[in-house]
């Protein structure tokens, strides 16, 4: 197979927030905005533009790449949007990289853009018909069904308490404190504070979870020909993957992700990585939940199964620690306004390799990262790795 | 951002209302209509062994995911109505956020004979609920069944 290599040369993001006064096409054409600016790059020297947007019901309009297409800069180009929920802001960049890779373009502007505050009383109902018409629908569940049932059976596979737990919303909430754009940033948050916060469905409590957010994040993508002339520090997209478990949830493996384990295996064999924990120095894989994180990490083979929470403890994944984990503060403290918080943790990968990270800046120079997402119906593992 | 970039109410900003006014009707296929007939009439509850791989599906489908093996009536064999809880909670929040005055206990299921795992209500519980216990299938009285999965009333720890 002859693939050309791709570069990410630009990246911007607009801050989360709660509620924005901006509709989701500001949002994009913000961050669209900041990631040309970035590279010094022009609207009219961007080849293809690729959309990544979780479910249409958020924002409240059926098929809503197109509506957001003006704000992410589509006018007159090629344009095609990448779905597949929650894992779409990992995915997304995936689908840029293989328009450059083929050789079809030499750039591509990748934009993700979510905004969740529309959605009233509340963007949980938008997930309703996510659930099997038939066998689940009837008995009214709610989202927070699968997480407390999903934690439970982690918990009781490995014997890990609460407390093993809330350390990762603690540190990314930490984390997020030193990002800019955060929605949750906490310097102080204790254990303490997420096992006292209120009960959703146990074992997921209030601060178990990453809050409703608005956002949007764009990246410049480019053929190493272009790249070399736009930047001397391009990063390179080393390696995609991605999979699909069965679409009835409840028949997964729900103390390991089996899928992710898949995407990972696809992306390292293309990075050519045999190792992963001594050959990847910063990880951001999804935590829309403390427990996520945790899953994620083993399922991206960084550690082995039941041993992230132990990992955890000893400090390994914090800033400073021998495998960083989110030193974005992830989506539990910078906040998860879904497809954009995906993309945001490629960002977050491209300023920590290039070490502009600001007070985020993972120590050691680091030289390559692996990002992951999780969505779909809770069953599709997308992962990204970059290196410089 | 705009000096409103962190709302903090809804109607800070200029905004309207609006909805997608439509409605569904959707069917529960082929092999869900004789599913739920079967749960409706007799009281069982169906499977399907797939003759490829061995994988039983509950409720029972048309055809294997795996392989994609048709299902036909050949397959189809009752499993249950016990089986083993493989993982519990205590939901203490609604569909749009609201917190409710009592738990409510949801628990996932592998009825014995089955591969696959049912999501459904848990009687509460009196004592702790464990990974790996047996739990039963309640059904309704025959004169109140519908053809739904709510026709199993709960599954209730033995
Ligand atoms: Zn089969």
């Amino acid at each position: 197979m002859s693939m050309r290599r791709v570069a990410v040369v630009g990246a911007g993001m607009t801050k989360f927030v709660r509620r924005s006064q901006e509709t989701g096409r500001e949002l994009s054409w913000e961050a669209v905005s900041k990631a040309l600016e970035s590279c010094e790059m022009s609207l009219d020297q961007m080849d293809c533009v690729v959309m990544g947007s979780a479910p249409d019901a958020f924002d409240g309009v059926h098929m809503k790449a197109e509506w957001l297409s003006d704000g992410a800069g589509a006018w007159g180009k090629p344009y095609m949007r990448g779905y597949v929920g929650g894992g779409t802001g990992v995915f997304a960049p995936a689908q840029g990289w293989y328009h450059i890779a083929s050789g079809l373009f030499d750039t591509c502007l990748v934009v993700c853009e979510e905004r969740m505050s529309p959605t009233q009383p509340h963007p949980q109902a938008a997930f309703n018909s996510i659930f099997d018409n038939f066998t689940e629908r009837a008995l009214g569940p709610n989202l927070l069904w699968i997480f407390a049932l999903e934690m439970n059976a982690y918990m009781n596979r490995y014997g890990l308490k609460k407390e093993d737990i809330a350390l990762v919303s603690v540190k990314n909430k930490r984390n997020a404190a030193d990002h800019p754009a955060s929605l949750l940033g906490d310097p102080n948050i204790t254990v303490q504070d997420v096992l006292n916060s209120e009960v959703l469905a146990w074992p997921v409590q209030r601060l178990d979870v990453s809050p409703i957010t608005d956002g949007a994040v764009a990246l410049v993508l480019a053929a190493e020909p272009v790249a070399r002339r736009v930047t001397p520090k391009p990063v390179w997209i080393e390696g995609v993957g991605w999979c699909l478990d069965t679409a009835y949830w409840t028949n997964r493996d729900l103390s390991y992700p089996t899928y992710v384990e898949e995407a990972a295996r696809m992306a390292y064999k293309m990075a050519g990585i045999k190792e992963p924990r001594k050959e990847i120095h910063i990880a951001e894989p999804y935590d829309p939940f403390d427990y996520k994180e945790l899953h994620h990490l083993e399922g991206l083979m960084l550690f082995g199964k039941g041993q992230a929470p132990e990992a955890t403890a000893r400090g390994v994944t914090q800033r400073t620690g021998d495998l960083p984990v989110c030193p974005s503060g992830g989506l539990l403290g910078v906040g998860n306004p879904i497809a954009a918080a995906g993309l945001m943790k490629i960002a977050e990968l491209f300023w920590q390799l290039r070490g502009e990270a600001g007070k985020r800046q993972v120590p050691g120079d680091p030289r390559r990262g692996v990002a992951q997402a999780w969505g779909d119906l809770m069953q599709v593992g997308t992962v990204v790795v970059m290196g410089k | 951002m705009s000096l409103l970039n962190n709302l903090e109410h809804p109607t800070d900003a200029r905004i309207w209302r609006g909805d997608l006014p439509v409605y569904h009707r959707y069917t529960a296929g082929v092999a869900g209509e004789k599913f739920l007939r079967a749960l409706k009439d007799q009281g069982a509850v169906y499977g399907t062994r797939c003759p490829t791989c061995g994988y039983v599906y509950v409720p029972a489908r048309l055809y294997c995911e795996r392989d994609a093996t048709h299902l036909d009536d050949s397959t189809w064999a009752p499993v249950g109505p016990a089986g083993a809880l493989v993982s519990f909670s205590a939901v203490w929040v609604d569909l749009d956020g609201k917190r409710l005055d009592a738990p409510q206990w949801v628990g996932l299921v592998r009825l014995k004979g089955a591969s696959s795992v049912l999501m459904h209500y848990l009687q509460t519980p009196t004592g702790a609920l464990h990974a790996g216990m047996t739990v039963q299938a309640v059904l309704k009285p025959a004169n109140e069944r519908v053809g739904s999965i709510t026709d199993i009333a709960y599954f209730k720890p033995l």
